[in-house]
């Protein structure tokens, strides 16, 4: 995270604002249901919408915490459970190459 | 794709052939190309779930040292993906199969679909599949890349493209 000068929200408050509201809406109720079987959970973003604001209103140097610790959170959340495979350092060698001749030929 | 350094050509990567008995389409390693079943696939919205199974696997292909033919985890894997992200397990795609279930039954219908994903591609049992879908599942259910939710209609793929455009932000302001 960048101190003071330079930092902004990791998204626009627009941002916050729509996943907020998308998290409450009738729709993702019925989507998170028959995936998770249970209700979502919307606090965080509206949270997150707060301290978004309070930052583009005045700065605030909690709202910056606050937001931060909450971005880490939900990045640890997605990374937590392990790889079933080793991740490429760069993609496949022959993914651009042309098919085999007799593959063409047919 | 392009950002992890497989663009995808229409020409070079897709191929539409007849396929014998149901199956939909393929991903295959070998010749990196997404085999689409002409007489198999019914109209556009079928065509759209295959095309974006299919590129699940070009997509942990691209970005992962899969072993597709002699590592049933990683296969599993992939299909567990390719189950849950492609709309394959959608409620309305489940009615129509007359399978009915509400409460986390998207989860009975990833299983039950990557077992039979993996059964059409190799000749193993099916407790062997469904021992193999169950070692990976709690990581590879988790697993929502490249589009960090599971997008369940447009505007979830939409929230999931604009947070790709604004990753460089997000991770340099976190």
């Amino acid at each position: 995270m960048a101190d003071g000068g330079g930092w902004r929200p990791p998204r626009p408050c627009e941002a916050y604002r729509a996943e907020w509201e998308l998290c409450r809406s009738a729709g993702h109720f019925l989507h998170h249901y028959y995936v998770h079987g249970e209700r979502p959970a919307c606090e965080q973003w509206r949270r997150d919408l707060a301290s978004c604001r309070a930052w583009e209103e005045r700065r605030s140097a909690g709202a910056q915490r606050s937001l931060c610790e909450s971005e880490r959170a939900r990045v640890e959340a997605a990374r937590k459970h392990a790889l079933v495979w080793a991740p490429r350092q760069s993609p496949p060698a022959d993914w651009h190459l042309p098919l085999p001749q007799e593959e063409k030929d047919q | 794709m392009e950002h992890s350094g497989c663009a995808v050509n229409r020409e070079r990567h897709f191929s539409c052939e007849d396929c014998s008995g149901n199956v939909s389409g393929g991903f295959d390693a070998s010749a990196s190309q997404i085999v689409l079943c002409q007489n198999n696939i019914r109209n556009q919205a079928h065509m759209s779930r295959v095309v974006t199974h299919e590129l699940i696997h070009a997509f942990d292909h691209c970005r992962a040292h899969v072993d597709w033919f002699t590592n049933v985890r990683h296969l599993a894997c992939s299909e567990v993906r390719a189950a849950n992200l492609s709309g394959d397990c959608s409620l309305v795609n489940e009615i129509f199969r007359l399978h009915f279930g509400l409460k986390q039954h998207h989860q009975t219908c990833v299983r039950d679909r990557a077992i039979l994903s993996i059964l059409a591609v190799r000749n193993i049992s099916k407790e062997v599949a469904r021992k193999a879908v169950d070692e990976v599942f709690e990581s590879c259910f988790n697993d929502h890349e490249p589009f960090g939710r599971i997008p369940h209609n447009k505007t979830y793929a939409r929230y999931a493209h604009r947070d790709f455009q604004n990753r460089d932000r997000y991770y340099s302001n976190i």
